[in-house]
């Protein structure tokens, strides 16, 4: 794994939205006009969470609040697709209708897979803003040889955006 | 037989022989004020005595130079004194409501105020330039990650824990939950269920120990966070105190001497620290915060850095000596400061930078001169004065909370020490009123500074005022005076006076007569006023104001109002009044009349009964009846009634100057004797008879001449005044003309049987018998009627 940015152009930048955390859509669309690179807006339904969701004792303890909830996945469904819509939304007003050089989706599978399955679609370098990122802050540099499963998911899990590089 | 005042009594001249120079250009100015060593004495020991209490009342009517005499004082007295101190209001770090006073040397408060403001807008620069090290920040991002790490460890430790068991800990969109895992992911829900009932109870009580271990993880982090948050602030107060230390201390090194500045700054030092954000964020307009919560400050920054200014109050930086204050209009505000407010989204506020000084902040050290009419006019400015005198401090307070009118927070600044000498001037009346009335005004004001309205007239004094009267004509930059000129004044001066043997020293009258005499002598091309300018002057000014004096001359010369100047009528006498308008005064005969009758001893006073006379004009008719008993009806009871009344007098009468007049007129009526009607009479009466002096003899002569000129003078027209008021005549030079001419006298009578034989032509003892024996008659009628009707017939009978 590379530690150093290099000045390279950015083509893609995939920023991640998960569900219940806010992102930072006009920060990302922001960038993305800057930067005069793609933005791939990526709600990630995440699976695992659904299935979380349909178990009979499915309950939640809220952080930091500590508090106790029953998970209910009719209701964890109505809330993503809102959260969708309210994110999709943010990206237009100030990007313009897509598919004008941004596009959104929302993929119901888990983030490792889904941002994957973004990665292969080409635009590389990509700059990667996990859903509980930091658009601004300080990126690590990958390559995308070196990308495993184990750490893209532990990159998704942390603050910092991954500038992912093709070699 | 009574002789008529030689001429040269009815005027004292001025001789301008006496005077050596030719103009008061060649005259060297007199500054003194004249005639005023009484007043000069006191305000030299008021202004002298510094003791509590000792503030100084100036006295007198208006024009006299109280102001200008009492100014030149203390501008003598102020130069040898210390500049007063220098006031400023800050910020009280404690008591936020409570601004504190600070004070400064002479001249300091200014430099105070811009090293206060350079200090703010150093540290503005300063403070973000320490927060943007790479120290701090690393520092910064160390704590940032302890916080993070434990966060992270303790959520990696259970979760970790709870895959060993089978269990995934998943984030959910508000928290974190457990699900039972199938290989390496989470099971499918369907899959669960088909689990055995003893399996899925085990799987189901595992995730709920799990939910309660997290829950006991998540209860640690509230206080992990403000641990972290605790150490940040650590952090930006270490950074802070370094940069704010090496800028304040040179500050502190400047006023090593003022410990109370010391100690302020020592306080400013700390509450810096304590709001660093404000200085942080202040130029990029974003606030400062960890995890996204703002950095405990409440206020914008710009508010912050208000509270390190310097409201100076009070600044001495160009003055020298102590301050001399002249409040024009001292309101309660205008007195002990104010403090204003601004209005920000619909609500007023208000801080130590909006307190504003009054006249005893500027006058601190020195003295206050107050008008004390316009004074005690403002309300509560006397006792706020007062209060300020007597606490020795200036407590500035507005007129609501003083009142407790309003109950919203708002200011208490700090009293500030009051050491001032307050003149008040005003008139007589008003001293004496507040001596009287208000308990307080002795023990405040204890210096009386009594100006008096004249002075004596000699050839002494005569020169004194030439040099007065070229010193004003310097100031005012008039043309000189020739001597000529200069007797002319003087002898208006003593016409002011109303005194043949005083000067008149109202510099206002002096200074419009001088500057009215010039004007004309500019009409004639003259170099220097001469006596015919100031002449003019005084002509000039009684014709303007001459028109209600024409009109009633007019009444009289119509026959609207009946006065004779010719003839002899018994019972009625030529009196003499005087009516004052507008500051003008002017004489005008009125006839009075009286009548008698068999009575039961009372004199009635017509003017009275119809409420036209005032008090000391029924004293007057009263003491005619002391006179009557006393001097006719000592062994027998006056049975007498009569009446006596200023004919066509509508507008009510003052005063005991006619007495006499109204006595010749009932002594006339019981001695059936006629009065000339070609004099006329003023004076007052006692009991005794003797005449006594009365006030405006010049005024009420010349009224008197002036309507016998306009019928025609005779040769045996004239006045009968008192003999006390010889020593006041000063006459027009036409009454004197007249006098000097045998055409019209003066004279001057002691008592009241001089009197009656000038106007009767009949001896006082002839005069005496006659009203003598008719009240004898009146007595034995009177003792008839008693003895055959048992009854007094004149009197009414109560039918029962």
């Amino acid at each position: 794994m590379a530690e150093d940015e290099e000045e390279v152009r950015i083509a893609r930048i995939i920023a991640c939205f998960a569900p219940g955390s806010a992102g930072a859509p006009q920060t990302v669309a922001r960038m993305a006009r800057e930067m005069q690179a793609e933005l791939l807006g990526l709600f990630i339904e995440d699976v695992e969470l659904l299935r979380f969701a349909g178990m009979p004792f499915a309950a939640e303890v809220g952080f930091p609040s500590a508090a106790r909830r029953a998970m209910d996945v009719g209701l964890l469904e109505r809330q993503m697709r809102a959260q969708a819509r309210a994110l999709e939304e943010a990206l237009a007003a100030i990007l313009g209708p897509a598919p004008e050089g941004w596009r959104f989706r929302v993929e119901r599978a888990t983030p490792s897979q889904a941002v994957s399955a973004a990665l292969a679609e080409g635009y590389a370098p990509a700059l990667l803003i996990p859903p509980r990122g930091d658009p601004r802050a300080a990126r690590r540099v990958v390559r995308k040889p070196e990308l495993s499963d184990e750490l893209l998911r532990e990159l998704l899990r942390a603050v910092r955006p991954v500038l992912v590089l093709p070699q | 037989m009574n002789a008529p005042l030689p001429a040269d009594a009815l005027r004292r001249r001025c001789d301008p022989a006496q005077f050596r120079f030719t103009t008061t250009a060649e005259l060297e100015g007199l500054e003194a004020a004249l005639g005023q060593s009484r007043a000069q004495g006191a305000i030299e020991f008021g202004v002298g005595m510094r003791r509590e209490g000792y503030n100084l009342f100036a006295m007198g009517p208006e024009g006299i130079g109280r102001r200008t005499l009492v100014r030149r004082h203390l501008e003598a007295q102020a130069k040898s004194l210390p500049l007063p101190s220098d006031w400023c209001y800050v910020f009280n770090f404690k008591v936020p409501h409570k601004p504190r006073a600070l004070q400064l040397p002479a001249g300091q408060a200014d430099a105070f105020r811009a090293s206060m403001e350079r200090l703010v807008e150093d540290l503005r620069a300063s403070i973000p330039a320490a927060f943007e090290t790479d120290e701090y920040r690393n520092r910064r991002q160390q704590i940032e990650a302890e916080f993070g790490e434990r966060q992270e460890q303790a959520l990696g430790d259970l979760g970790e824990r709870a895959r060993k068991q089978g269990i995934a800990l998943i984030r959910t969109p508000t928290g974190f939950g457990f699900g039972p895992m199938k290989g390496d992911t989470v099971m499918e829900p369907e899959d669960f269920r088909k689990l055995p009932d003893k399996e899925k109870e085990r799987l189901e009580a595992l995730v709920a120990e799990l939910q309660e271990e997290l829950a006991r993880v998540l209860h640690d982090l509230p206080r992990w966070r403000r641990e972290t948050m605790n150490k940040m602030r650590e952090l930006n107060r270490e950074v802070t105190r370094a940069a704010v230390n090496s800028t304040l201390e040179e500050e502190k090194a400047r006023y090593r001497a003022l410990p109370e500045i010391q100690e302020y700054l020592a306080e400013v030092q700390e509450d810096i620290q304590e709001n660093a954000e404000a200085f942080r964020a202040s130029k990029e307009g974003e606030p400062v915060t960890l995890f996204g919560v703002p950095m405990g400050r409440a206020e914008a920054p710009e508010a912050t850095f208000r509270r390190y200014g310097v409201n100076v109050l009070i600044e001495h930086g160009d003055a020298s000596g102590a301050p001399i204050v002249f409040e024009d209009n001292p309101t309660h505000d205008a007195l002990v400061g104010r403090i204003e407010h601004l209005s920000q989204m619909g609500a007023l506020v208000t801080d130590f930078t909006l307190i504003k000084a009054g006249a005893l902040h500027r006058a601190n050290g020195g003295y206050l001169v107050l008008d004390c009419l316009k004074l005690l006019g403002q309300p509560f400015a006397w006792d706020a004065l007062k209060r300020a005198l007597r606490s020795r401090e200036i407590r500035t307070q507005s007129l609501g909370q003083e009142l407790s009118l309003i109950s919203t927070v708002s200011l208490e600044p700090e009293p500030i020490p009051l050491e001032v000498k307050v003149v008040l001037v005003g008139q007589r009346l008003l001293y004496y009123l507040l001596h009287a009335y208000d308990p307080e005004f002795a023990a405040l004001f204890k210096v009386a500074v009594d100006f008096e309205e004249d002075m004596p007239r000699g050839p002494e004094n005569d020169l004194a005022y030439a040099r007065l009267l070229a010193a004003l004509v310097k100031k005012e930059a008039l043309r000189p005076l020739d001597r000529a000129a200069v007797a002319r004044v003087i002898e208006q001066s003593s016409r002011e006076a109303a005194d043949a043997g005083k000067l008149a020293v109202s510099m206002q009258a002096l200074g419009d007569l001088l500057r009215e005499a010039d004007y004309w002598a500019a009409q004639e091309k003259r170099a220097a006023i001469a006596a015919a300018d100031v002449q003019r002057a005084v002509d000039a000014q009684e014709a303007r104001l001459g028109r209600v004096r024409e009109r009633v001359l007019e009444n009289v010369l119509r026959g609207t109002q009946l006065v004779d100047t010719a003839g002899e009528r018994a019972g009625q006498v030529n009196g003499l009044a005087v009516a004052q308008l507008g500051g003008h005064a002017f004489g005008m005969p009125q006839r009075i009349t009286a009548r008698v009758r068999l009575g039961s001893g009372g004199v009635v006073d017509i003017e009275r009964e119809s409420e036209l006379g005032g008090p000391i004009h029924s004293k007057g008719v009263l003491i005619l009846s002391g006179y009557l008993a006393g001097r006719y009806a000592l062994g027998r009871p006056l049975s007498l009634s009569a009446s006596l009344v200023f004919e066509q007098n509508y507008g009510g009468i003052e005063g005991d100057s006619a007495s006499s007049a109204e006595l010749y007129a009932l002594l006339s009526a019981l001695a059936r004797a006629p009065v000339k009607q070609s004099l006329a009479v003023t004076g007052s009466v006692n009991q005794h008879g003797d005449i006594q002096a009365i006030g405006g003899v010049n005024e009420k002569i010349e009224g008197f001449f002036d309507l016998c000129r306009a019928r025609g003078l005779t040769g045996t027209q004239g006045v009968v005044i008192p003999r006390a008021n010889v020593q006041h005549l000063m006459l027009r030079e036409d009454v004197v003309a007249a006098a000097k001419e045998g055409r019209f006298a003066v004279h001057a009578v002691a008592t009241v049987d001089e009197g009656v034989e000038l106007l009767t032509g009949v001896p006082a003892a002839e005069v005496h018998a006659r009203v003598e024996a008719r009240l004898a008659e009146f007595a034995d009628q009177a003792r008839a009627f008693a003895a055959g009707a048992g009854a007094r017939p004149w009197q009414k009978t109560k039918k029962k």
